[in-house]
């Protein structure tokens, strides 16, 4: 079809200005692109706005793009139209006439509204875009990196180099007072338990900035930390070259520095025959799996006070304790009991004679008057029942029976019938002269009875081995040597296995010799502890039952005296205060 | 363009960076220090050293992004690698810190990180999905051609209105003359504006059926109705394009903060060695 489109623009005086153009299309696209048949240039209008179409000789108007199109002032979609009707797209008045002179449409189209006022003030109250809030990522940066560098590492700083240190002496027993330290906010993790009482004042270890901590702040208190071997003897187990802190971590959380996996013990310990072929000691890697069995500490002759770890526990031949003595345990654990002199028959149980210590951790010591005499009374006489034979001291035992007897020969009333009329005498009346040689007669004769019958050397023969002394020309008893420790490198607490019943571990109630070592093999320990691994058995490492740093030995770090570091400005730990303070927790 | 930042040269960053990532758990899983895993071991001074380099690699971005045409790498390159390297830097610092934390400088160097890490990772969600979202909000128009449309419906109302009663006059022009868009940072990121006096138009012209004339009413409501529309949709333009910068007005001030905090880190486990 043939279109006719009248550009009217307004001039100033207000007349309209045409311009003609003749199209030739199907239908007439209004809109800002240029592919469009009319081209309107203004912001209000859509790239295809609108469409303007003939049919049947009847014009449709046709909004694109939601654009906005009105009819005699109402938005319509799409609408029919004749010339009669006002037709607005967008400022745009638009006139269609179908059919008028040559054209089959002739479109007039003026814009009314020019852009006006509205949209710069609409512009103007419009707060668009994030530069109009007024943030600024500068300056938010500068504040934020100054605050955390102020707050976190200058401040403090400064403070602690204003602020006199916290000098930790415990001489003065002042740690509570120390005041946390400015500088505490540094810490790279929790300070461990036990230095958690002076662990918010960092100089006690950290002597001088930017100096790694030294050996000499914990030798500071730690004095006595020992060797783990002779140097000399075996220097590859020196630890010359490694300072205090390559073993014991700090701020490592709430918990001991002490190390205790078994990976750093079996490094050394794993192939120690082969680094050191002088050791005494064998391989171990794990307690579970590859631990040897237990050596026990045994007397091998008990008046040489010789003693030798050469037999384990599990040996075919087990190791003999020759310790002097002679003391069933079966005998004494019998079920039906032991007679009790005055008791009756009582059943004896271990705790009968065995009593931890204090720490519940050893067993005290075996003592005869304590635990053996209530029912080995060692009376000898049933003339003299309340004397008893000296124990521990054979020498002063023959003295303290010929002793006795003298003392009865003098004073007389020994009522025995078979002892001479002289000692048998009234008490108190005077021996005459005559009688005295019979009398002190009697006494050694009858001392010596004594001494050899079953009241003297038969009640000794039953705990001692007894033998012909050629110094004295009479019998004497054996020495007893008891070990005191049957496996002295391990630590054993029995407390925490009190649970656990001594025969789990002792197998008293069948050891019918005293030889017996009633210490358990490895396998007993292994049936519920099982190496740092173990799944189904308790993870026990070396540390467990073995110490690092060996009693006896020398200290494995030079001391430096206490004085030296006061006048160093740094801050001292006295150990006599941490005893004392600990003593105060207590 | 910012999702094929992610699949930028096959996804060679990525790769760099889950190479990375892997060394590192191996190294970590393998070593066994004295004591627990912690920053003061070897590998814990090595992951310490290198999450260091990739901090400061990560902020030099800002200085390359605003300096065009370096020769070493493209912008695309540093662009890729900034997402992935920085992802990284989570798995790599985690593990030089042994998963020790506690109330230290320490442990506050690494939540900023991660704050900041996770602030890049919305910024790179707001980076993939707005620009879809912003281009099917505004379909084909552009902030200026909706204000223009506004204007011209308010140019409208005012017209019609001039032959309606004073309430509903007063009504329009309200609509016409105090209605915001934008403002303030909450308002900027508001879709619903409870008190918008073109809603409160709309609704008193809805509801006045009969104190005015029916076609100039009907007339008044819907240009206030399109309004509305146009609001809404404009309201969302506004969200959108503010959330696409504002993340970075917290990725920018943390990292600085970060890297003063990483400043006193290292001051502070050398001055107490």
């Amino acid at each position: 079809m043939k279109v006719l489109i009248r550009y009217g623009t307004r001039k100033s005086s207000g007349d309209l200005a045409i311009r003609d153009e003749w199209i030739e299309c199907d239908s007439v696209l209004v809109g800002r692109g240029t592919e469009c048949e009319i081209e309107l240039a203004d912001p209000r209008i859509l790239l295809a706005h609108a469409r303007i179409a003939l049919k049947s000789g009847e014009v449709y108007v046709e909004s694109l793009n939601s654009g906005s199109l009105s009819v005699n002032g109402n938005l319509v979609d799409m609408a029919k139209v004749s010339h009669l009707d006002v037709l607005n797209i967008g400022p745009f008045k638009v006139i269609v006439e179908p059919f008028k002179d040559e054209s089959d449409l002739t479109i007039s189209i003026e814009l009314i509204s020019p852009l006006g006022d509205e949209l710069e003030n609409l512009k103007q109250r419009a707060n668009i875009g994030i530069r109009t809030i007024g943030l600024s990522k500068r300056k938010w940066s500068w504040a934020a990196a100054l605050t955390v560098l102020a707050a976190a590492l200058l401040g403090p700083m400064i403070i602690s180099w204003l602020v006199p240190k916290a000098v930790v002496d415990v001489q003065r027993a002042d740690i509570h007072d120390a005041a946390v330290a400015p500088t505490a906010f540094w810490t790279s993790g929790g300070i461990s338990s036990s230095h958690k009482f002076f662990g918010e004042n960092c100089e006690v270890c950290h002597e001088r900035p930017f100096i790694p901590v030294q050996d000499s702040a914990c030798t500071a208190c730690h004095q006595t930390v020992e060797h783990h071997s002779d140097p000399v003897r075996f220097p590859s187990a020196s630890f010359e070259d490694d300072k205090c802190q390559s073993c014991h971590k700090e701020h490592q959380g709430n918990q001991t520095v002490v190390r205790n996996d078994q990976g750093f013990c079996i490094d050394c310990h794993g192939d120690l025959t082969d680094m050191e072929p002088a050791t005494t000691l064998r391989n171990v890697r794990d307690f579970g799996t590859d631990h040897p069995d237990f050596l026990p500490n045994v007397v091998i002759d008990a008046s040489l006070n010789i003693m030798s770890r050469e037999k384990s526990m599990s040996d075919p031949e087990p190791p003999t304790e020759n310790s002097g003595l002679i003391f069933p345990h079966a005998d004494h654990l019998r079920k039906v009991g032991v007679r009790h002199p005055t008791d009756g028959v009582i059943e004896l149980g271990c705790s009968a004679c065995h009593v931890p210590d204090e720490g519940n951790v050893s067993m005290l010591p075996i003592d005869f008057e304590q635990h053996c005499n209530q029912c080995h009374t060692l009376n000898f006489d049933t003339q003299l029942p309340g004397r008893e034979l000296v124990h521990g001291d054979p020498e002063e035992l023959f003295l303290q029976v010929s002793d006795i007897y003298n003392s009865v020969a003098l004073r007389g009333g020994y009522e025995e019938p078979e002892a001479p009329a002289i000692i048998r005498r009234r008490p108190g009346t005077p021996l005459q002269d005559t009688d005295r040689a019979a009398a002190r007669n009697w006494a050694e004769e009858k001392s010596a009875m004594i001494l050899e019958g079953r009241f003297g050397k038969g009640q000794c023969s039953e705990c001692h081995s007894l033998y012909d002394d050629p110094s004295t020309g009479s019998w004497n008893v054996k020495p007893v040597f008891i070990t005191e420790k049957w496996f002295p490198k391990s630590k054993f607490d029995h407390g925490s296995h009190s649970d656990v019943g001594c025969q789990a571990c002792h197998a008293a109630e069948s050891s019918i010799s005293s030889g017996n070592v009633l210490m358990p093999a490895i396998d007993v320990c292994q049936s519920c502890h099982g190496g740092e691994v173990a799944s189904n058995r308790v993870p026990s490492t070396c540390v467990t039952c073995h110490d690092f740093h060996m009693d006896g030995l020398a200290p494995m770090r030079p001391i430096e005296s206490a004085t030296n570091r006061s006048n160093s400005r740094l801050a001292v730990v006295d150990p006599n205060a941490l005893s004392h303070l600990s003593a105060g927790v207590q | 363009m910012h999702e094929s930042l992610l699949i930028y040269r096959n996804m060679r960053y990525l790769k760099i960076s889950l190479v990375l990532v892997l060394v590192t758990g191996l190294l970590y899983v393998f070593h066994s220090p004295v004591g627990s895993p912690n920053g003061g071991t070897w590998l814990g001074y090595t992951l310490g050293t290198l999450a260091a380099g990739i901090m400061v690699w990560l902020s030099w971005f800002g200085i390359r992004k605003r300096s065009f045409g370096g020769p070493a790498m493209r912008m695309e390159d540093w662009a890729s690698a900034h997402i992935y390297l920085g992802l990284a830097l989570v798995v790599v610092s985690t593990f030089h810190s042994g998963f020790q934390f506690g109330i230290n400088i320490h442990t506050l160097l690494y939540f900023l990180m991660m704050f900041v890490v996770l602030s890049g990772v919305v910024g790179l969600y707001f980076y993939i999905r707005f620009p879809k979202m912003l281009a099917e909000n505004r379909a084909g128009l552009t902030t200026d051609i909706m204000l223009t449309q506004i204007s011209e419906l308010d140019r409208e109302l005012s017209d019609f209105s001039l032959t309606v009663d004073d309430e509903t006059a007063k009504a329009v022009y309200e609509a016409v003359h105090n209605t915001k868009i934008g403002g303030n940072l909450i308002n900027q990121l508001t879709l619903y504006v409870a008190d918008c006096p073109t809603m409160a138009a709309r609704i008193f012209v809805e509801q006045s059926d009969g104190v005015c004339d029916e076609s100039t009413r009907r007339k008044l409501l819907t240009r206030l109705t399109k309004k509305e529309g146009l609001l809404s949709r404009i309201r969302k333009d506004v969200k959108l394009r503010c959330l696409l910068q504002l993340w970075l007005y917290i990725h920018v001030p943390f990292t600085f903060a970060t890297l003063a905090a990483l400043v006193a880190h290292i001051v502070v486990v050398f001055y107490y060695w």
